[in-house]
């Protein structure tokens, strides 16, 4: 056109792009390199990181207030796990209200029950793998200790015991579907999917202003790992990434799609953090305490039911938050609290040595080993799930 | 194809579910039809979106669509193969 200025070229690129980065959703794989690059740059920003401490820490919140712990945990604010949490929930809610998706979704009450016993088992199984799907799994895998591993397997058993038990709730117990009301779209008298857009800018912008302010008050690692949490939720929110799926698919549809991408973004994570432990940029035993290995397996089966039967994991359970799930808001108060109980126990009990203790990968197979079996042990993995979609081997419905 | 006019052999409502339920019921109920049936999904878990085109083309059957109604519901249509 040839009345086109700087502004409307500038304004319908803009407009393109937002088609692109919120209407469309982004593949799987992509979002599976977005997150392995993250953890890494949490890596190398702080620590490794990790999901179910932030939970443990609202959960110390709850068990404080009421008198049962008199040890006065950490702000909330003030504790690195809690803020990343804070960061993805954020960065959840601001893509789902971007994309014009927020809305609080009711379940019926089965539904309810079984995200409450979902999160507990979660809860359960997080403290004795000393992590969940995150810090337990993909982080510790990430950080080549050996534990990672172990959960997986125990997450696999877990996500098979899990689908048994929906398959017999499917024969067995008929849920009503939920009426929907058709609600007015409109929030304080406007149209609510034009707002929503305005309140995820918004939101965004309160990101940005935390991170200086955090920076401002001398706290800016707290800050970064605010932001690091916000870009991983919108990613996750965006391509709905799950890791439950790369656990159940196999055995459900026998679909190896989530699995392919979980694999690939562990190879990236494994050698990243391989190069940074290697040359010694972070101390080698970072992040390696997992119990290995009846902690991590035990631990890893009780949060492979808990995931099937609340529908999401640590991450998934927070984004889908963001997204306005109520199903998820039970399951985070019983992971929460069980969470916090069961790490209350363990402690109190010394259990923790019993169950097992943190063996990196280069201390058994050396360096030289370690990273090649790490790869083929991965790539094996992926070829065995395609070889399942192919056959449905493993398919128990 | 109008999916406004399509006659389905079955309908399942799955609003209020969430991930996984939606397909779970939809492989169960999709079993238990004959080819060349249609069946109907409602639901409103915004994961169905991308679930249930994907594996309703898997398998031999076929997904002819889906369409946004009121409420936030989505109507989904697979023919059983």
């Amino acid at each position: 056109m040839a009345s086109e200025t700087l502004f409307s070229s500038v304004k319908e690129e803009a407009r393109k792009n937002y088609i692109a980065i919120f209407e469309q959703d982004w593949p799987a794989w992509l979002a599976g390199i977005f997150i392995a690059i993250l953890a890494l740059l949490i890596f190398l920003w702080d620590t490794p990181w990790g999901i179910a401490g932030g939970y443990r820490n609202w959960g110390d919140w709850f068990l404080y207030t009421i008198g049962v712990n008199s040890k006065k945990p950490f702000a909330p604010w003030l504790h690195p796990m809690s803020m990343s949490n804070f960061g993805i929930f954020a960065g959840a809610l601001m893509s789902a209200l971007m994309s014009r998706q927020f809305k609080i979704r009711k379940a019926p009450p089965l539904e309810y029950a079984k995200g409450i016993i979902g999160g507990i088992l979660m809860g359960f199984g997080a403290a004795f793998a000393g992590g969940c799907n995150v810090g337990g799994f993909y982080t510790a895998t990430g950080m080549l200790s050996m534990g990672g591993i172990a959960m997986m397997v125990g997450l696999g058993i877990g996500a098979w015991i899990g689908l048994k038990y929906l398959l017999w709730e499917m024969e067995n117990l008929s849920i009503k579907p939920l009426v929907q009301k058709t609600k007015g779209g409109t929030f304080l008298g406007v149209n609510w999917d034009i707002v929503q857009p305005y309140i995820g800018g918004t939101l965004f912008i309160a990101i940005v202003v935390a991170f200086y302010f955090y920076s401002a008050i001398d706290k800016t690692t707290l800050g970064g790992i605010l932001f690091f949490g916000f870009l991983i939720g919108l990613v996750m929110h965006r391509s709905r990434f799950c890791f439950v799926r790369a656990f159940r698919c196999p055995f459900m549809t026998g679909e190896s799609d989530m699995v392919k991408v979980v694999a690939m973004s562990l190879i990236i994570y494994g050698m990243g953090s391989a190069i940074i432990k290697w040359a010694w940029i972070k101390e080698p035993m970072m992040g390696v305490y997992h119990p290995f290995v009846l902690g991590s397996l035990g631990g890893g089966a009780v949060f492979g039911i808990g995931m099937i039967l609340a529908g999401g994991c640590a991450s998934s359970t927070l984004w889908r938050i963001g997204e306005g799930h109520l199903k998820l808001v039970m399951t985070l108060l019983g992971f929460s609290l069980s969470n916090a109980l069961t790490h209350k126990f363990i402690t109190a009990y010394n259990l923790s040595e019993k169950m097992g203790k943190g063996v990196f990968m280069p201390d058994v197979f050396s360096w030289a080993l370690t990273i090649p079996l790490f790869i083929v042990f991965f790539v094996c993995w992926t070829f065995l799930a395609i070889w399942n979609e192919e056959t449905e081997k493993f398919v128990i419905f | 194809m109008d999916l406004t006019t399509i006659e389905a052999t079955q309908v399942l409502d799955t609003c209020g579910l969430s991930c996984p339920m939606p397909l779970l019921k939809t492989k169960k109920t999709l079993k238990a039809m004959k080819a060349g049936e249609i069946l109907e999904i409602l639901g409103n878990d915004p994961g169905s979106k991308y679930d249930l085109p994907d594996w309703g083309n898997k398998g031999g059957n076929e997904f002819l669509g889906m369409t946004d109604v009121d409420g936030g519901v989505t109507r989904y249509f697979i023919k059983k193969g």
